[in-house]
């Protein structure tokens, strides 16, 4: 989420910057589809590489930021990888040699490899996305779809509005935390403790409701989706870069799977 | 002979599902090129009126309608939206919940994006638009890099690019900070003096816009026309029928009213209550505000003791540390330098007690020495019902000691006390603004906290709803309660004990409200400090 709702600014505009945000999400969404098709641990690796050389030649995105940016997301992959490797059915199988016995803990090597296989995908999902959305700010995204894949105006634009309020909801979670704590309310327990959660979760929707509700009117004031058709204040022309972005996204993908281990 | 920029006949609308009218029986007439001034109480239809000159009344929201209001020759009930869109600009009270975009040129082509505009007459007409808000060469930054009031300057800017006639302003300032509220009133007194629009105008300050305004319309609490009357007849002798509309009458119109003698009653610590400290605020320092937002550090070096008994006010702009520092005597955020101590109003005989790190302190104890009332209040509210409301810190209180035979908490009696009694059995996301405030401060009275923090405690409400609410907190005050008030509402001052000004996360003044606002750290402009301009316009 914050990936998309609270984008790096690009320091200076590059290659990828100058590509329209539609044909960035069309060859993202290549080397995605290839990261998923196989669980060869390989194919994400090689898409890693790919990525993390597009990231620094490229994108003019801030290099030194990006690792904090994707910390978040570190976590999610750390927790994937462990679970994968600890669930994965073949430690049940008694014929593979154990890499780790423990008690009644197994872990054998094809369960290591389909975990890394999880977690590297996810990496892959990480930078393609920071490859994606990084070079230019979201309301080119919207503009580039609506533009050219003729994505309907109601749900680009609404869509773009709503993740403007987002980051008022982050901080409404706090304070709904906060004024629980003062009041003394709130049980112990994991049952109680659930139910706080469902009841805060109740609280910042309500007020998520009114906000949209907010900016619904003053955007229908302000003549938006009103029966006229939209012009553009910003016009996104496909060019040379889009087409040969989107060949060389493709080469990779199909390299990536298809090139001898 | 051109035709009236409005011309209301018998106008009502009744919102669906709603049991009485919001706006009944509306007739007057506005010239092309005058200021309308409307004044109202809370609920009084103000903004339904504001929304109708835009056509969301009756094109969005759903309703009934009555009667006839025109926009120069087109009738809003039966022209298509978009046709009214072109000829009327409505500017919304929160900055924040109308500002679509996140860079300031696209904000402002979003509208003409909408209506279709060529692109090469969007490319001249939006930094033009632009320049005449005051915000020529901001295009390129983003919207929320910008203070309050250049917010509200962009969503002039916003209505102004599509060219319209009629300005409509629902009331533009209450939810800015002075130096925003003033940025914004000087705006709108210069779109008036060049007379190229007419201007409908919403707004209950009324030493401020009462001077912009050639006509005013009254309305009462039932969003019926009291009168509509040019703006030179409503001097002095008006003050009961302004009074009536919740507006706030200049002091030199009432001599000792209501507002100065109530102030008289409530300043001034209790002799019997002694003078325990019971919050201490010591050499604190914050290095990134809570939002983290802006640079340098929120608090640096702030000390500050709240007496039993005492009321003090927290002001300064946007931006100076107030919430911080209410979050940091809340226990809610730990200072990174300096120390917190609170303690419970020391009972006959008791010994004082030690001074308590607030964020160490369990749930129970926390409740009994500190609360605090949100901006909005609905994110504090825990429960279902108003009676759930006002009883859930004694329920979870007493669940916590195992008292299950304790007897009734004794909901009622508070609630009738807040004004509420009628109200028990609602859902306090469904109560009014004015109600939801009251309701949140009943929820601290039946077992009132030692130190009550309020954040701008009168932020939206009239003259009715703030007095209202001022009254309570005197009543809470007269217990030994110490109150701290985040505001950026200079009449409550008069009504504070202390003083404390934040600038840039120090302390800059600390002090009685006498001294503070003889010389106060931000002004207003000339004409609205003194109440000159608006003697000379009873004039």
């Amino acid at each position: 989420m914050s990936l998309v709702s609270a984008p790096l600014e690009p320091i200076r505009p590059d290659f990828l910057t100058r590509v329209t945000p539609a044909a960035r999400l069309m060859a993202g969404m290549t080397w995605l589809v290839a990261s998923i098709v196989t669980l060869d641990p390989v194919v994400p690796i090689r898409l890693i590489v790919a990525a993390l050389i597009a990231l620094v030649l490229w994108s003019g995105l801030p290099l030194r930021r990006i690792p904090r940016r994707l910390a978040p997301l570190g976590i999610a992959i750390l927790s994937l990888t462990a679970f994968s490797i600890l669930l994965s059915g073949s430690n049940a199988d008694r014929s593979l040699t154990a890499l780790i016995a423990f008690g009644p803990v197994r872990i054998t090597a094809p369960a290591v490899s389909a975990g890394l296989a999880i977690g590297l995908r996810v990496v892959v999902i990480g930078l393609t996305t920071l490859l994606v959305f990084g070079p230019s700010d979201p309301t080119r995204m919207a503009d580039s779809l609506v533009q050219q894949w003729h994505v309907p105006d109601r749900f680009a634009y609404g869509t773009l509005a709503a993740l403007r309020v987002a980051p008022f909801m982050a901080g409404d979670w706090a304070m709904v935390a906060a004024a629980r704590r003062l009041r003394g309310v709130g049980s112990g327990g994991v049952a109680g403790r659930i139910r706080d959660a469902g009841d805060r979760l109740l609280v910042i929707l309500v007020s998520a409701i009114r906000r949209a509700e907010r900016l619904a009117l003053a955007m229908d004031a302000r003549g938006f989706d009103s029966g006229i058709r939209r012009s553009h204040f910003r016009e996104l022309r496909v060019g040379w870069r889009d087409w040969l972005t989107i060949a060389v996204a493709l080469a990779v993908a199909v390299a990536s799977l298809a090139l001898p281990r | 002979m051109t035709p009236p920029a409005i011309e209301a006949t018998g106008l009502g609308w009744t919102y669906a599902a709603r049991p009485r009218a919001a706006l009944e029986g509306l007739t007057f007439r506005l010239e092309p090129g005058r200021v309308l001034l409307v004044l109202g109480p809370s609920g009084s239809g103000k903004s339904t009126l504001a929304r109708a000159l835009a056509g969301l009344v009756p094109h969005t929201l759903a309703g009934s309608w009555q009667g006839s209001l025109r926009i120069g020759e087109l009738e809003v009930a039966t022209t298509p939206a978009r046709f009214l869109g072109e000829r009327v600009g409505l500017v919304f009270q929160d900055p924040d919940s109308q500002l679509v975009m996140s860079r300031v040129d696209d904000e402002v082509a979003f509208g003409l994006e909408n209506r279709g505009w060529p692109r090469f007459e969007m490319a001249a007409r939006v930094p033009e638009a632009l320049a005449q808000a005051g915000l020529a060469g901001f295009g390129l930054r983003a919207t929320n890099t910008l203070s309050g009031g250049e917010r509200q300057r962009l969503a002039v800017a916003d209505v102004l690019a599509a060219r319209p006639s009629l300005l409509v302003f629902d009331e533009p300032t209450a939810n800015l900070d002075p130096p925003g509220m003033y940025d914004t009133l000087e705006q709108i007194a210069a779109l008036a003096r060049r007379r190229e629009h007419t201007i409908v105008l919403i707004e209950h300050r009324l030493e401020a816009a009462l001077p912009l305004a050639d006509d005013v319309l009254l309305l009462d609490d039932a969003g019926r026309q009291l009168a509509f009357a040019p703006a030179e007849s409503v001097g002095r002798d008006a003050v009961a029928l302004l009074e009536r509309c919740g507006a706030w009458v200049p002091r030199a119109w009432q001599g000792a009213g209501p507002e100065v003698k109530a102030a008289a009653a409530g300043a001034g610590t209790s002799p019997t209550l002694g003078t325990g400290i019971l919050a201490r605020v010591a050499g604190v320092g914050v290095d990134y505000p809570a939002d983290g937002s802006g640079a340098g550090p929120a608090l640096d070096g702030v000390s500050l003791d709240a007496r039993a008994g005492e009321r003090i006010a927290i002001v300064g702009p946007n931006g100076a540390g107030k919430s911080t520092l209410l979050f940091v005597i809340a226990g809610l955020r730990r200072p990174d330098r300096g120390t917190v101590g609170l303690r419970s109003i020391p009972r006959d005989g008791d010994p004082a007690e030690e001074l308590a790190d607030p964020s160490r302190l369990r749930p129970g104890e926390v409740a009994e020495r500190i609360g605090l009332v949100f901006q909005d209040p609905e994110l504090g509210f825990v429960a279902r019902t108003a009676r759930d409301e006002v009883t859930a810190t004694e329920r979870a209180t007493r669940a916590r000691r195992h008292e299950i035979d304790a007897g009734p908490p004794g909901a009622e009696g508070t609630l009738a006390r807040f004004g509420l009694g009628h109200l028990e059995d609602q859902d306090p996301f469904r109560l009014s603004q004015g109600e939801q405030r009251r309701l949140s401060l009943a929820a601290l009275a039946l077992r009132p906290p030692a130190v009550l923090l309020l954040d701008e405690p009168t932020f939206g409400l009239d003259r009715r709803g703030t007095e209202s609410v001022m009254s309570l907190l005197d009543e809470l005050k007269a217990t030994g309660q110490a109150q701290l008030l985040a505001t950026h509402d200079p009449r409550l001052l008069p009504r504070c004990d202390r003083v404390v000004a934040l600038g840039g996360g120090r302390v800059v003044f600390d002090g009685p409200p006498e001294s503070f606002l003889a010389n106060p750290p931000y002004s207003p402009p000339q004409p609205w400090r003194d109440g000159t301009a608006i003697e000379e316009a009873a004039r």
